[in-house]
């Protein structure tokens, strides 16, 4: 039986995070996936490495850590994953959304996240081709973009460049405690002895939770992403509707959506945010489609004559409380959840992983992680 | 009412039978004439010789005089379906005709999107010039254009020998054909090849023309390189002979002047509504194609929904046409004779064995071969996405390299990707794998200003 130090479940951007911080930290990991590198969530994502949709306290806190440890990770593992300080621009075209805009941008401001105000021209000279009639909005420099595949990717081989190992198409089977605590995780071709597990396996956490004798509650939420035929130079930054940052914390089940759009390095535009809370149903509906399609022409008309060439679709995990899980479990001792950042995976990856790697090595970590903890969801599951 | 999707050979027939069992039946299809690709067509306003063009030109006629004149039949030109979903027995079609968008709900729907040329990568394969004969065909049947003035046809399978003859006959001078297969593959198929007559003669005739020509076809042979001039144009082929395998034969390369080669490797299905309905697809044995899984009386795995022609399995125009004939007569509820369907299959199936597309043709790649042309991504990189990066199978590729999310969505190169990519990992693309390179859930581009006005249906 292989005996690992920690097992981390799921290949995606989160879990390849955490092996990564684990391996650097001297552990012997081993990445387990039932199915290929980014082959869920991360592989249907946009990139967004975002701090301008989220609202002061541990969420933002968390994603500005993150955005900068993403660029320190591209230098270390010196390998490209396409990160870029591309920039995002916020946007309000009503009096009301100004304000909620102007009242927020200046409490990410006391939060420590750069943000500037635009006018007309200011705005206009940033983006040419946004609509005319907006004259209002926020630029915030940070705001940054990446492949997520080949991010997961690049630290997996970084990973195993340090002895880690990477076992895709291995689905786990079942995870046995002794006496409340993690000891054995089982595939259908290996058995683990292992003290150590890390559950980053986005909208199916709670699945492994359960298989650990625990409980976790992420459910699924869906997201459209539309890609444009190539129209190079149309749309330089991550340009967004205010309406985004109330949708996110939205417990509506309702489709709300603000489109996300942006160009990219291949000339493709995105399109991109539609968030709905549908089990793992996934067809594609063309009314989410066109209503996708109205706001990224509302936002740049000239999109009206651009091609849509595809769309994929993905699962977002959240909690009900719509903050990531990151911490120990509840229950058992030793498992570890990495979980439910909710369209935000990507960007909040990195700093996740350091919050886990500091808590399961006991060592300090940059912020009181004590509001991601999972065992806010222990006097839910109690009987 | 019955909805047909698609008015080559298959679909017409479809919409014939249908028609004719007392059923009102709307024909969709995305060109601007019946007949697709196989009877493609010019306008009226051109004068040729349209018979010269396509041997089977008469059949063809007479079939669209038919179902352009029945009364049960609605035909809609210049209509693309650019996505369908099927839920609860419904299919719904999302058509765009004119900017003018329109969503088709029906109960009966026959799916007969047909096929396009197959592809394989070579290097000098994204020169221009370099072509498939279907797309050389197309200009020449569909807008009296000739491709070029010193054609080489060069892959294999049966639909290369119309394609030479089609050119010969309107002046261009084809300097080579080259059929990859020897002759030997054809004998081993003999009986079951003898069971159509009829296109044994049609093989002859082509044959007899070319000769007239003085256009010999080359069995044992393939263009394994091209080559640009100083224009960036094609200027040549090499042209080597290979083993069964597709292997090179060292020593025998030699270089071919031509301005376009017509290269095609026998053809892949369009399975893009297939996919958005949820249809089975399974991956053919014969040659490892992808089709729509349909039962004796070509219904599909969804109810109400029929396939019929190439998309079910590449097999020619008479085998579709009486596929169609089914599909329209089992979606009327009437009866069907499938036996001459039967006959045709067999045959079909022993040409496909006859012409097979030998696994080695990717020894002609070099590492910085194109493999996807829309995005540019050469054999390298996808190696370096496999070896280094972990991928293990095309869709990770894909996401790790954006092959096949250019604007061909891997009509093109998807199937290849499957292959290159299995021999690097050296583990076989699975079925899914193959099914999820012909997964597009936008079936066809359609104008985002378009989709915006698309009218709110509850």
């Amino acid at each position: 039986m292989k005996q690992p130090d920690a097992i981390v479940i799921g290949a995606g951007v989160v879990g390849s995070a955490c092996a990564l911080g684990l391996a650097k930290a001297g552990l012997k990991v081993v990445v387990l996936d039932r199915g290929p590198v980014s082959g869920g969530t991360t592989g249907a994502g946009e990139g967004n490495i975002l701090v301008s949709d989220k609202e002061p306290g541990p969420e933002l806190t968390l994603a500005i850590r993150s955005r900068n440890a993403w660029f320190e990770i591209a230098d270390e593992i010196g390998a490209g994953f396409e990160l870029e300080a591309k920039g995002g621009i916020v946007v309000a075209r009503t009096q009301v959304g100004a304000t909620a805009l102007s009242h927020l941008a200046k409490r990410q401001q006391r939060a420590g996240v750069q943000a500037h105000e635009l006018d007309r021209s200011a705005l206009h000279q940033l983006e040419p081709y946004l609509d005319p009639s907006i004259d209002f909005g926020f630029h915030y420099p940070a705001d940054a973009q990446c492949q997520p595949m080949l991010s997961a990717a690049q630290m997996l081989k970084a990973l195993r460049s340090m002895g880690g190992e990477v076992i895709t198409g291995a689905a786990v089977r079942a995870i046995h405690t002794k006496d409340s605590a993690i000891s054995q995780v089982v595939t259908e071709k290996e058995k683990y002895s292992t003290e150590i597990v890390i559950n980053a396996t986005g909208t199916w956490a709670g699945e492994i939770a359960q298989m650990a004798g625990s409980y976790l509650p992420i459910a699924p939420r869906r997201g459209f992403i539309l890609v444009s035929a190539p129209a190079p130079n149309l749309i330089r930054h991550k340009v967004y509707d205010a309406d985004y940052v109330a949708n996110v914390a939205s417990d509506s089940t309702d489709l709300q959506s603000s489109a996300v759009v942006e160009g990219t390095k291949s000339g493709t535009i995105l399109i991109g945010a539609s968030r709905e809370r549908v089990g793992f149903k996934s067809d594609f509906d063309v009314s989410i489609l066109r209503i996708l399609a109205r706001q990224a022409i509302s936002l740049f008309p000239i999109l009206a004559s651009v091609q849509l060439m595809r769309a994929y679709r993905g699962f977002r995990p959240f909690a009900p409380d719509h903050l990531p899980v990151i911490g120990e479990d509840g229950k058992i001792k030793g498992l570890w959840h990495a979980a439910g950042h909710e369209g935000a995976g990507i960007g909040l990856a990195p700093a996740t992983a350091e919050i886990i790697v500091g808590q399961v090595l006991a060592r300090e970590v940059f912020m009181d992680a004590s509001p991601f903890s999972p065992r806010r969801f222990i006097q839910e599951s109690a009987p | 009412m019955i909805t047909v999707v698609g008015a080559g050979p298959a679909g017409l027939a479809a919409a014939l039978s249908a028609a004719n069992a007392g059923e009102s039946v709307e024909l969709i299809e995305s060109g601007a004439r019946l007949g697709g690709q196989y009877w493609r067509n010019l306008p009226n306003s051109i004068v040729v010789d349209q018979q010269a063009l396509n041997h089977d030109f008469q059949s063809g006629k007479v079939l669209r005089e038919k179902v352009q004149a029945h009364p049960n039949i609605t035909v809609l030109l210049n209509t693309q379906v650019w996505r369908a979903s099927h839920e609860e027995g419904i299919s719904i079609l999302h058509t765009i005709s004119g900017g003018t968008t329109r969503e088709i709900r029906t109960n009966k729907l026959i799916l007969a999107t047909g096929a396009y040329d197959r592809t394989l990568p070579f290097p000098g394969w994204d020169i221009p010039g370099v072509m498939t004969p279907g797309g050389v065909q197309a200009l020449l049947k569909g807008n009296n254009v000739k491709a070029g003035k010193k054609i080489v046809i060069a892959g294999t399978g049966p639909f290369l020998l119309p394609v030479a003859t089609g050119l010969a006959k309107y002046g261009v001078d084809v300097v080579g054909l080259f059929e990859a297969n020897r002759l030997r593959r054809w004998i081993w198929q003999l009986p079951a090849l003898l069971n159509n007559i009829s296109a044994i003669k049609e093989g002859a005739s082509y044959l007899h023309t070319l000769r007239k020509f003085k256009v010999r076809v080359q069995r044992g042979y393939a263009v394994v390189e091209a080559h640009s001039g100083s224009d960036g144009n094609l200027s040549a082929v090499t042209v080597a002979r290979v083993k069964s395998d597709f292997s090179v034969i060292e020593g025998s390369q030699r270089k071919v002047v031509c301005d376009v080669a017509a290269i095609g490797w026998g053809f892949t299905a369009d399975l893009s509504l297939a996919g958005n309905l949820g249809l089975m697809q399974q991956v053919s044995l014969l040659d490892g194609g992808t089709y729509v899984v349909v039962d004796e009386h070509q219904g599909t795995s969804q109810a109400g929904i029929f396939a019929a022609g190439e998309i079910t399995g590449i097999g020619g125009s008479k085998l579709s046409l009486a596929e169609g004939e089914i599909a329209g007569s089992a979606a009327a509820g009437s009866e069907t004779n499938t036996s001459k369907k039967r006959k045709l299959a067999k045959f079909a199936s022993a040409l496909l064995r006859t012409y097979p597309v030998g696994p080695n043709w990717q020894s002609w790649l070099k590492p910085e071969t194109t493999i996807c042309r829309c995005e540019e991504v050469t054999l390298e990189i996808i190696e370096k996405s496999v070896l280094d990066l972990g991928a293990t199978d095309s869709r990770t590729v894909k996401l790790f390299t954006r092959c096949g999310m250019g604007m061909c969505q891997g009509r093109i190169c998807g199937r290849s990707v499957n292959d290159v990519v299995a021999r690097i990992s050296g583990k076989p693309a699975s079925d899914a794998d193959r099914v999820s390179s012909a997964a597009r859930p936008i079936a066809s581009p359609i104008l985002l200003g378009e989709l915006a006005q698309i009218p709110i249906v509850d």
